[in-house]
């Protein structure tokens, strides 16, 4: 079990981000601190994608022409572009967020669904 | 000294991960959560990253954080008397669940900087380290694999990009909110 946790770190780490962003996700009524939560559980991922990426005294493939050894540059394109796709969700959700406090003159989940259950 | 900062960051980048998600002013949680983003940035500057490290730190802790800010300028900040919102037990016996299932799979992921890791040692990873610079002139083979090797991919990011602007404006698309 220690062995595993020190030979492990951040992988746990990134299971731990992972597991906070699924709890803040379910537990915030709060629509904005859903979607801080939605930030959290994606950089869980990426810091997994990096994780394994990574080669001990290992150097970033800059100027692949030394002897090495090189971290592998396929999951920093993956998560280059994950990176710029997370944004562009978060504006949109965060957007939707706008025009629902426009429609429903509040961020609370239970508040919306109230109002809701009335019209 | 590199490791123990390194595990320290671990530890910052956790705790700073909850504190984001349990704080209860929507403001402080978007403040605690560009911490975050910059102390993931650092942790994969030391997993050798620097260009996804440059990427979180301008876009991640940057533009997430002003996409935030105007959202609540634009709508409410609940107050309270309450500093952490109270710990929902429902959801958090869910997240230790989620976290101890996807935990039983460590044992089978290599270990931390592995050489002989199937993503490190595999073919795919060894083409792009001979073959970029030689086929493409370009020294930084991230740069190379995103624009060269996966350029479609890079097209279809950008297409994302402009999906995600066209969606922004047809849903905030009274003047009021230009």
């Amino acid at each position: 079990m220690i062995e595993l946790l020190a030979s492990h770190y951040t992988y746990l780490t990134a299971m731990v981000i992972l597991a906070v962003g699924l709890y803040g996700v379910v537990a915030s009524p709060n629509l904005v601190k859903k979607i801080v939560a939605l930030n959290v559980f994606q950089v869980g991922i990426f810091l997994f994608f990096i994780s394994s990426a990574f080669v001990l005294d290992g150097v970033p493939a800059i100027g692949t022409h030394g002897p090495g050894p090189y971290v592998s540059p396929l999951p920093h394109v993956l998560i280059l572009t994950a990176i710029v796709v997370g944004v562009s969700l978060t504006a949109v959700g965060l957007a939707l967020v706008v025009r629902i406090y426009d429609g429903y003159g509040s961020l609370n989940e239970q508040v919306i669904r109230e109002v809701q259950a009335d019209d | 000294m590199e490791f123990s900062l390194f595990l320290a960051l671990l530890v910052f980048v956790m705790i700073s991960a909850v504190i984001s998600v349990t704080l209860r002013d929507v403001l402080s949680a978007i403040i605690a959560l560009a911490g975050f983003s910059f102390g993931a940035a650092v942790v994969y500057v030391l997993l050798r990253a620097p260009d996804v490290a440059l990427t979180e730190a301008a876009v991640g802790a940057g533009a997430t954080t002003v996409l935030f800010l105007v959202t609540i300028v634009k709508t409410v900040r609940p107050a309270g008397e309450r500093v952490f919102e109270r710990i929902r037990w429902g959801p958090a016996a869910l997240a230790l669940a989620f976290l101890g299932t996807i935990s039983l799979t460590i044992p089978s992921i290599p270990r931390v900087g592995a050489p002989d890791s199937a993503v490190v040692a595999g073919d795919v990873t060894r083409y792009y380290l001979e073959m970029a610079t030689p086929e493409t002139g370009v020294e930084n083979v991230v740069t190379a694999v995103l624009a060269a090797y996966r350029g479609f991919d890079t097209l279809g990011e950008a297409v994302v990009v402009i999906a995600a602007g066209m969606a922004v404006l047809l849903v905030l698309r009274r003047e009021v909110y230009v």
